[in-house]
């Protein structure tokens, strides 16, 4: 099974709570990455956001692990990675050689957007009172991220309507 | 289950520290994790996996994977794979590539992947041109494209691999794409699970030299799953009539799967080994068959 | 005729007269449908049960049936180092196709001639230009045939009969072999052929020959001999040194490899793989190595060409792989049936960048055995691709043997990493000796990235100017012991001669026999037979040009490829020049004596009396 479906009707807390925590490993991972992709395609403000949202979900992560291990120690989890495909994390698309740190907000925003979409639209499964509490509550992290993006966005200058690909270098064979 | 254990793998277990040099949007991206997520569900450790693509962008890949990878010349993995696979028909044995190096100069290797029918699964990223070395037309390019090598805009039709590989009788003919990420793991792993040669379409946008009505918008909105229109992959001709739309619409999921896998040409090699070396003079003595009677 | 029970059989050709000679060369030639080839067969297979050493070699036309044929068997008591020079016995169906076989089929002063009467060609007009043969017979062999066997067809029988009347060879063992041959047949097939056999020995013996030129008897009569070809010997020699994996794709004249291939690797858990083409044939078999397993691929020049690029890739990769190269005329399509040495740049230089790609050459079916396994402990311990030049002439002729004591030889493998290796593993790891252990995929911990780009020590891509210097050092360097090595090297003669020959391939077998001739003359002339052509072992070649003042690069290519090889690498002696012809032009000989001769008359002009006897 590649993409094993989570049964939210039965999920318990500690899955919940391990499932968030998946999410936001998920999505810091894909940050590292898009940051890496920026770094090496020589697009540094960009990079430099992207830094900055591994820092953030570094630090969402970590929060959800105290209470995770308060609670249940370091019984094994049975959820997985796989269960999850860009809950939280943006997708590969949302990225491009030389995006402004613009685009690249609104990509962090458009991920946000979807982890919401994820948590609001698993509500209606979830049996376990508890497990709803926790995805109302990470549901109101997601619209709060989105109003932090949002405001980073705002303070940013409007885009230099000339794109940077009007005067990089045309793209090079390699091979 | 891996014949050497009960080792249970995860995604990132089949992911190399080689970062991978795509543009950033590649579809590419998404594939490669389609693919460790697929060995993952299959659990061969990765030392087992001998992973050959081409050359070309895709064709990448298999650095980008723990496997025993083989970046080998354009249009010439199939050929490899099969050498491979034949010199030890115990690993798990995967090609991939992109359109130009599986349907153009590896043109001639496919009816005889097909025909020998090895347990090799064969992933081609189309993205209908060719990136790696800016931006020329591809096989699988529309007509009237324009691009470095037609500026006037292509003369040729393009090759229909859904309809080409279906034709040669493949027994698992498959699309997928990023669209729909859980769908394309499915397939990949369908498509090695399959005791016989598999061939998987990915349409994989190019960011870099791909047009607006390619990226993964377009094709989000072209997109139409096999399951929605009642297909029956048991049925070659109605995955042929399907077939045709390629370009078009962007159907995905499995065309075709045999539903009775004939025996792989490994089986029947097996099978002549077992029965030729009953008899046989031993390796030292081999010069025996040259004794004048 | 009376039957010819064994007490009848009598050696000496007619009563009174004793056998005299030692060593016989039968060419024929006719067109396809006489069954010329089958003669020469069932003659070489007669031979070696009389004990006799034989060697036959065939030529063709380029029609696929009845085109011009022709064979040369040469019976000798002793072993016979090449295929011979002039015929002592010519046998023509028919003028046209003999002559077509050109300077194949040497007639001198000293042949005998047998021929179809039934060409209507008196015997002083025979179409031979330039040479009056020792005696010219015209035999009615078709009246013959049709008379005895109902069928012309029966021709070549009639010619084994007039062989064993006339020269005393397999008066019993020819039509024991065909009769063997035959047996599904049914017996009216065999009587038939007894009887144009009968007819045959009956009309040589009431023909004597001007001389006497039938064979002493074999005084090895019963011991074990082998009989094969070249092909089938670097296949079977392939699979002693533990190939499991041919692929390739017909090509004349090497597609008998991979017949054996099909016929046999089963037997030995190997498999063998016809591709759909030259390249996709060399592909699967780097794939196989790549997997761990030794593995090979054989073609001929025009498959070489579509294969230099895989061939480049395995340098890169630092993969063993071996190829065998059975060269015929080139260049492109070429002569397919004919023989030449001309792929040798190619073997050594094609695929682009700075790469070392070591080329063998074997002499003889005999050698090939030995050259073969050879090959394969080089791809192994050097983790190459090496190329085996065998040529046309080698890899069609059959020849007796004498059985081959396999223990003698070493087989080497890859060195592969010690558990310690797999610890932090790099594929490409800098050595002292440049060579790297080779994991192969199933190893735990030896995972590597294999690719034709150029690469860093754990085989991820690299594109730095640094790297690649060390990489391409590596590469090159790892060959140097293999330069040293002195017994891929032949030196026969007196090694402080002045004169010197250097031959390979099937032309060292040439040169072997004139070395012979010339040390009988009393000439001071020592020969080189290098089995390693490349890369170039300078300091082997340097002490044999010492002493060395004249001589000759031997050669079948047009543009003197050895020759300039040579050049390339080392200062040679300002007196040796090449001897150097295209294809299908076999040297003889007594015509490199001869050239011998030449360069003795300038060193004594220019070193009067330096000489010394011949020891």
């Amino acid at each position: 099974m590649t993409t094993p479906a989570i049964d939210l009707a039965h999920l318990s807390l500690k899955d919940a709570l391990d499932l968030a925590i998946l999410v936001e490993d998920e999505a810091k991972e894909r940050y590292e990455e898009f940051a890496h992709q920026m770094e090496t395609h020589r697009t540094p403000e960009a990079a430099q956001f992207f830094r900055y949202m591994i820092e953030n979900e570094s630090k969402h992560g970590r929060e959800l692990l105290a209470r995770r291990v308060e609670r249940y120690a370091d019984t094994p989890s049975t959820v997985t990675r796989d269960m999850l495909w860009d809950v939280e994390a943006p997708v590969y698309d949302a990225v491009r050689a030389f995006m402004t740190p613009r685009k690249a907000m609104e990509a962090a925003f458009a991920a946000e957007v979807k982890a919401y979409e994820f948590f609001d639209g698993a509500l209606a499964s979830i049996k376990d009172p508890e497990v709803k509490a926790l995805f109302v509550e990470l549901r109101g992290e997601e619209l709060e991220h989105q109003t932090l993006v949002k405001a980073e966005i705002a303070k940013l200058p409007p885009d230099n309507p000339l794109s940077d690909e009007d005067f990089v270098d045309p793209p090079s064979a390699v091979d | 289950m891996s014949p050497t254990g009960t080792l249970e793998f995860q995604a990132k277990d089949y992911k190399s520290d080689l970062k991978p040099i795509w543009c950033p949007g590649c579809g590419d991206f998404a594939v490669v994790q389609g693919i460790y997520r697929a060995l993952a569900a299959i659990g061969r450790p990765p030392h087992e996996i001998a992973f050959v693509s081409g050359i070309g962008c895709s064709s990448r890949i298999p650095g980008y994977t723990t496997a025993y990878g083989f970046n080998s010349v354009h249009g010439r993995a199939l050929p490899i794979a099969q050498g491979i696979k034949m010199a030890n028909p115990d690993l798990l044995v995967l090609a991939a590539g992109g359109d130009g190096d599986g349907f153009s100069i590896g043109g001639g290797h496919l009816p005889h992947m097909v025909r020998r029918n090895m347990d090799i699964a064969y992933i081609v990223m189309d993205n209908q041109i060719y990136g790696l070395t800016k931006g020329q037309l591809s096989p699988t390019s529309y007509k009237g494209r324009t691009s470095s090598t037609s500026r006037y805009g292509s003369l040729e039709e393009p090759v229909n691999p859904l309809l080409y590989m279906l034709a040669y009788g493949a027994g698992f003919v498959a699309q997928a794409c990023p669209t729909d990420l859980p769908g394309m793991a499915a397939i990949i792993e369908a498509a090695i699970r399959y005791p016989g040669f598999a061939f998987v379409n990915i349409q994989s946008p190019c960011v870099t030299y791909g047009e607006e009505g390619q990226q993964m918008k377009a094709l989000k909105a072209i997109a139409e799953p096999l399951d929605s229109i009642g297909h029956n992959s048991a049925d070659r001709l109605a995955a042929m009539d399907v077939a045709q739309h390629y370009g078009t619409k962007l159907s995905l999921g499995i065309f075709y799967q045999n539903p009775e896998p004939p025996p792989t040409y490994g089986d029947l090699v097996k099978e002549r080994q077992e029965a030729r070396s009953k008899d046989a003079l031993p390796r030292e003595r081999i010069l025996d068959l040259f004794i004048k009677k | 005729m009376s039957d010819f029970s064994p007490s009848h059989v009598d050696r000496d050709a007619a009563p009174g007269r004793k056998a005299t000679r030692k060593d016989l060369v039968f060419g024929m030639a006719g067109s396809g449908g006489d069954g010329i080839v089958s003669a020469g067969d069932s003659l070489l297979q007669a031979a070696a049960a009389e004990g006799y050493h034989g060697v036959m070699t065939k030529s063709f036309g380029s029609q696929i049936r009845g085109g011009e044929s022709s064979c040369r068997v040469r019976i000798a008591t002793d072993p016979i180092l090449n295929p011979g020079g002039n015929l002592d016995v010519a046998v023509a169906l028919n003028w046209d196709d003999f002559l077509k076989f050109g300077a194949e089929l040497p007639v001198s002063g000293n042949t005998v001639v047998i021929y179809e009467a039934a060409t209507n060609i008196a015997p002083e007009n025979i179409p031979l230009v330039g040479v009056t043969p020792l005696q010219v017979i015209p035999v009615p062999i078709a009246q013959m045939a049709k008379d005895t066997a109902g069928t012309e067809r029966a021709k070549n029988t009639v010619v084994l009969g007039l062989i064993a009347g006339w020269f005393g060879i397999g008066a019993v063992a020819v039509m024991k072999g065909i009769r063997k041959k035959l047996a599904k047949k049914g017996t009216e097939l065999v009587d038939a052929n007894q009887r144009a056999f009968d007819a045959g020995r009956a009309f040589a013996i009431e023909n004597p020959l001007v001389k006497n030129l039938a064979l002493i008897a074999s005084d090895n009569k019963g011991d074990v001999k082998l009989i094969t070809d070249g092909n089938d010997m670097c296949a079977a020699a392939s699979i002693f040194a533990g190939c499991q994996f041919f692929g390739g794709y017909p090509i004349t004249p090497s597609t008998e490899i991979m017949q054996f291939f099909t016929d046999h690797v089963w037997s030995y858990g190997g498999s063998v793989l016809q591709a759909e083409d030259e390249i996709a044939g060399i592909g699967a078999a780097v794939g196989a190595s790549f997997a761990g397993k030794k593995s090979m691929t054989a073609t001929s020049g025009p498959g070489l060409s579509l294969k230099t690029e895989m061939m480049g890739l395995a340098s890169i990769a630092e993969l063993p792989l071996v190829i065998i190269d059975v060269q015929r005329g080139g260049p492109s399509t070429g002569l397919p049936t004919k023989n030449e040495q001309s792929d040798l740049f190619a073997a050594c230089f094609s695929a682009h960048g700075d790469v070392i790609r070591p080329v063998l050459a074997p002499t003889s079916v005999a050698d090939m055995f030995r050259i073969t396994i050879e090959a394969f402990n080089i791809a192994e311990y050097y983790q190459t691709p090496v190329i085996v030049l065998s040529d046309q002439e080698i890899a069609a002729r059959k020849e007796t043997l004498d059985p081959i004591d396999v223990s003698q030889f070493t087989i080497i493998d890859r060195q592969v990493p010690s558990p310690t290796e797999l610890h932090e593993y790099k594929r490409f790891r800098q050595t002292e000796n440049h060579i790297s252990p080779i994991s192969h995929p199933g190893m735990l911990g030896g995972t590597y990235l294999c690719s034709g780009i150029e690469h860093v020590e754990s085989g991820a891509p690299t594109n730095s100017g640094n790297v690649h210097a060390r990489m391409n050092d590596k590469r090159t360097k790892k060959f140097d012991p293999l330069k040293q090595r002195k017994d891929l090297f032949e030196v026969t003669g007196n090694p402080n001669a002045p004169i010197a020959i250097i031959a390979w391939g099937s032309v060292a077998g040439v040169c072997r026999e004139a070395l012979e001739m010339a040390h009988a003359q009393g000439l001071n002339v020592k020969l080189m037979v290098p089995y390693l052509l490349y890369p170039v072992a300078e300091g082997a070649f340097e002490d044999f040009f010492a002493s060395v003042v004249n001589g000759y690069v031997i050669e079948q290519t047009h543009l003197a490829q050895y020759f300039k090889l040579l050049r390339m690498h080392l200062d040679l002696p300002k007196g040796v020049r090449p001897m150097a012809r295209s294809g299908a032009n076999p040297f003889l000989p007594s015509e490199i004596v001869a050239s011998l001769h030449v360069l003795l008359s300038e060193l004594q002009r220019s070193h009067e009396g330096n000489l010394q006897p011949q020891e």
